[in-house]
């Protein structure tokens, strides 16, 4: 039983590690590069120019934040649904792409390679990752009660 | 722990991960505010400040002097076919692939950039660095692309 725990703590943290690893390494590439950017999304032809321009200056901030959320012990639940959502966020504009045969990079990591096979490999990635989110905050919910109701602490 | 007291930790827990949600969110506006105020590569707010032109593929075959026409496809794409005395050069290989592109431009050079279709758009973000990097102010998108092109050849029979 101990072991099983061990166990699925190690993985737990393995999951954390790669996870933040992952969206600190986004968030920082594109937080040298807004205007890279904010030309990636626009590629998506979802948002108008100047939206795309405020989420290229916005959305790596967030990325690193929520990456450096994820070891923090106090805001970890909190990071990790919002790296979730934009997880979910991202599928959604990489399939749509997908779907309307948009030629383009993901944009997820700065200069990606173009491409409709390159883009089935993001979009991989990126559900994958929310499955990893999703898995993560399932844990956090599963030890219930917080620590503050458990009687003795 | 009774059902009760089971059901207020749930939403006690759902409760505190909004709230440390919208915090991160709340808190990720401040750097963001600056680098949208002071950050040497931040973005234009208008789309027309960045926009390459655009030239048709009759309209650059009127074009007098040396034209050096730029790959922006994946090199795959480059190798199985592409505009005669093209280069490659793409976002992914920039470094590998951008000195033969210096190598080939010449002063009053007018460089044409194209990738696969209307669709696409990564000749304009490679049409833009060209001028952003190299300070080359000649640089034209192929309207259409590389499929304007295919369909501008004569048919073969």
């Amino acid at each position: 039983m101990a072991r099983r725990a061990t166990a699925a703590t190690v993985m737990e943290w393995t999951a954390r590690i790669v996870l933040a690893g992952v969206f600190l390494y986004a968030g920082g590439v594109k937080a040298l590069d807004p205007a890279g950017f904010a030309t990636a999304i626009d590629h998506y032809r979802i948002l108008p120019y100047p939206a795309a321009a405020a989420c290229a200056d916005y959305l790596p901030w967030l990325e690193l934040i929520c990456g450096l959320g994820v070891f923090w012990r106090r805001i970890r639940p909190g990071a990790v649904a919002v790296l979730f959502g934009l997880d979910l966020v991202f599928s959604a504009a990489i399939a749509s792409a997908w779907v309307r045969g948009l030629d383009i990079s993901c944009g997820c990591f700065g200069a990606d390679e173009a491409g409709r096979f390159p883009l089935v490999l993001s979009l991989a990635r990126s559900v994958s990752l929310a499955l990893l989110c999703a898995w993560l905050l399932w844990r956090e919910k599963r030890r219930q009660p917080w620590p503050h109701e458990i009687p003795g602490r | 722990m009774t059902l009760g007291s089971a059901m207020n930790a749930q939403a006690d827990y759902f409760s505190r991960v909004i709230r440390q949600a919208g915090g991160l969110v709340l808190l990720a506006l401040v750097p963001a505010v600056f680098t949208a105020g002071f950050h040497p590569r931040r973005p234009a707010w208008s789309q027309d400040e960045i926009r390459v032109p655009e030239v048709t593929w009759s309209a650059a075959q009127r074009w007098r002097g040396w034209v050096l026409p730029v790959d922006a496809r994946s090199s795959a794409a480059f190798a199985s076919q592409h505009l005669p005395g093209a280069l490659p050069l793409n976002e992914a290989q920039w470094e590998e692939q951008l000195p033969a592109v210096i190598n080939a431009w010449r002063p009053g050079a007018r460089v044409l950039v194209y990738c696969a279709s209307q669709g696409c758009e990564t000749s304009q973000s490679v049409a833009r660095r060209l001028q952003r990097e190299m300070g080359i102010g000649d640089v034209f998108v192929l309207k259409g692309g590389w499929s304007a092109w295919l369909d501008a050849q004569p048919q073969r029979r």
